[in-house]
């Protein structure tokens, strides 16, 4: 595996597939931020135009016709404040599992076997009882029904917790102990540890577990889908609702896909350190 | 380096007015614990209480007990099957082809000399984005006149039409290649950070002793690899046959229902038909067969990391 011996033919043989492979990942992307761009006369045309007068014409569109200032509203409601619980309860809960280990490892397993539903599995029954839920006076204070935002908050906090959880094991077994017992030997309360030495010390993990939670929620498609129908719609969803105004409109469907995609993948940049021991619950250091 | 930290006594000045470590550790857990014990036990209740009853949405409702009538209907059902058959194919295909090309990808970049961190970087973009959108927007490269996938095989100079999404013979592998562009980047981005981890010596000394690259890779690399492998060989084997998203605004389960996975078919059968009854029995069946394949396979490897996590 060391490679002081390739030759340079390896070296432009292995640039070259790369470079390929490259141009086939980021196509699909940087073609879809293009025709966001793009005058309709330029988009369904052949061959593909390349180059075009951009404009703003479909982002006025989406924005007008689809409402879509208020897709935009619900989705980041939806994520920071599902990501907010997620942060605090998973928190405490991979602290205690770092520290004291309540069950031995068992409790910690449970709580991922809880990812393996298929949420198609859980979505129907959400859907019921968000649909019960919704008609009770409790469920209209707290916003909790169907097409309400409560119901995606709390289906999100649900499903991101298992993994937030785990994630910030992962980050808390990173802290040395010795540092909570000097802080004890000073003095400090178990609570005053947890909050003037451990956490501050955890902060980046728990940063970057939370700009998890938010792509999760921010691209979640199928909890959305099923139970909101107009007033609570995400983005994900309201992308798709160009397919029904008049065939399919792809300068704004390519618009729309653009604001939902972009944040996201900023935020990747900046993760992308982080982003394989995200994606396998802390399983490999990235 | 562990063995130093659970010798030191606990230091406990206080002792007597804190409780024990026991029940804080318990009480840090609960309010988290409580969330995901009420929200993902009663969807399982409710399913399994609804598989049992009569339950057609459209005519009155969850109403009495049938037995075991609705787990035969199922079973004996051959469309049921066929979506088993559908889902199976899927995932067995997409996970050789998206192990092999990522494993193939993280090697590449493994032995870049210099760009690693901006390509890495660029390689990542694809999990940024939402399946659902990025689904709906290939309709559009695909599309057979004024797609750009089929320009560039025009460019080619191949006499080949392709109709991606018409065809029955081809929505099968749009899917797949739709999937793999998808998710070859978190495959081939774990098996680097796999690489990247292995210790040096034995490498050095392999190369010492001039043993030959196939030799290392078959004696070294591939043994030590192995956990990392593993791992993203059943996290994606899980997301395979979980596939719903990119089903559901790319190929609607078309052409005709060649793509018409279980977790589609089980949406279609729960909230267009609002045959609950059907839908449940088939979730459960589902959530059965995939928590006892993975589960069995993942366990050894999570109690592993469980066990660290607790025991420093």
């Amino acid at each position: 595996m060391l490679q002081q011996k390739e030759s340079k033919a390896t070296v432009i043989l292995r640039y070259t597939i790369i470079t390929l492979i490259l141009v086939a990942i980021l196509f699909p992307i940087v073609w879809l931020i293009l025709t966001s761009f793009k005058p309709a006369e330029d988009i369904m045309v052949y061959p593909p135009h390349f180059t075009f007068k951009p404009t703003l014409d479909n982002y006025i569109y989406a924005l007008q016709k689809a409402n879509f200032l208020m897709f935009i509203k619900n989705t980041l409601l939806d994520a920071v404040v599902s990501t907010a619980f997620v942060i605090v309860l998973s928190s405490l809960a991979a602290y205690s599992f770092a520290r004291y280990n309540p069950g031995g490892g068992n409790i910690l397993f449970f709580i991922l076997t809880t990812k393996m539903f298929p949420a198609i599995a859980v979505v129907l029954p959400y859907f019921l009882i968000f649909k019960e839920i919704g008609n009770t006076s409790v469920g209209n204070f707290l916003q909790i029904g169907l097409d309400k935002p409560g119901a995606l908050i709390v289906s999100y906090t649900m499903f991101n917790l298992p993994f937030a959880i785990w994630l910030i094991v992962s980050f808390f077994q990173d802290i040395p102990r010795e540092l909570e017992d000097s802080a004890r030997l000073d003095g400090y309360n178990r609570l005053q540890v947890l909050r003037k030495v451990v956490l501050p010390l955890a902060m980046p993990g728990i940063a970057v577990t939370a700009i998890f939670c938010l792509i999760f929620s921010w691209n979640e498609f199928l909890f959305a889908y099923v139970l909101t129908r107009d007033a609570a719609r995400t983005i994900t969803v309201g992308v798709e609702s160009f397919f029904t105004l008049r065939g399919i409109l792809w300068g704004p469907v390519a618009a729309a896909a653009t604001i939902s995609v972009v944040p996201m993948l900023v935020f990747v940049l900046f993760l992308q350190r982080y982003m394989v021991r995200g994606l396998t619950f802390g399983a490999v250091r990235g | 380096m562990e063995s130093a930290v659970i010798e030191k006594p606990k230091p406990a000045p206080k002792a007597k007015k804190t409780m024990s470590d026991k029940w804080y550790g318990g009480l840090l857990i609960t309010p988290a614990m409580v969330i995901i014990l009420i929200f993902a036990l009663i969807p399982l209740f409710y399913a399994v209480n609804v598989s049992f009853r009569h339950a057609d949405l459209t005519m009155g409702g969850i109403q009495g007990w049938v037995g075991l009538n609705n787990y035969r209907t199922v079973l004996h059902e051959a469309k049921f099957w066929a979506t088993v058959k559908t889902t199976l194919v899927f995932t067995c295909v997409a996970i050789i082809v998206e192990m092999s090309l990522g494993v193939l990808i993280a090697f590449l970049i493994y032995g870049a000399t210099w760009g690693k961190g901006l390509i890495r970087s660029l390689v990542i973009l694809p999990l940024a984005t939402a399946p659902a959108v990025t689904g709906l927007f290939w309709r559009y490269l695909y599309d057979t006149q004024f797609g750009p996938f089929n320009y560039f095989i025009s460019l080619l100079g191949l006499p080949w039409h392709p109709n991606w999404l018409g065809d029955i013979k081809l929505g099968m592998a749009s899917l797949i290649i739709f999937d793999t562009w998808l998710w070859v980047p978190f495959v081939a981005l774990i098996v680097l950070a796999g690489l990247q981890s292995l210790p040096k010596e034995p490498f050095e000394a392999a190369e010492l002793d001039g043993a030959s690259t196939f030799r290392v890779l078959r004696t070294l690399t591939a043994p030590m690899l192995g956990p990392v492998l593993t791992l993203v060989f059943i996290l994606r084997t899980i997301d395979l046959l979980r596939l719903y998203d990119s089903v559901a605004t790319l190929t609607r389960s078309g052409p005709g229902d060649t793509t018409e996975t279980m977790t589609y078919y089980l949406y279609r059968q729960g909230l267009v038909f609002f045959r609950m009854d059907y839908a449940s029995t088939m979730a459960l069946l589902f959530m059965f067969a995939v928590i006892v394949a993975s589960g069995f396979a993942l366990r050894p490897l999570l109690t592993r990391l469980a066990k660290r996590a607790g025991a420093r």
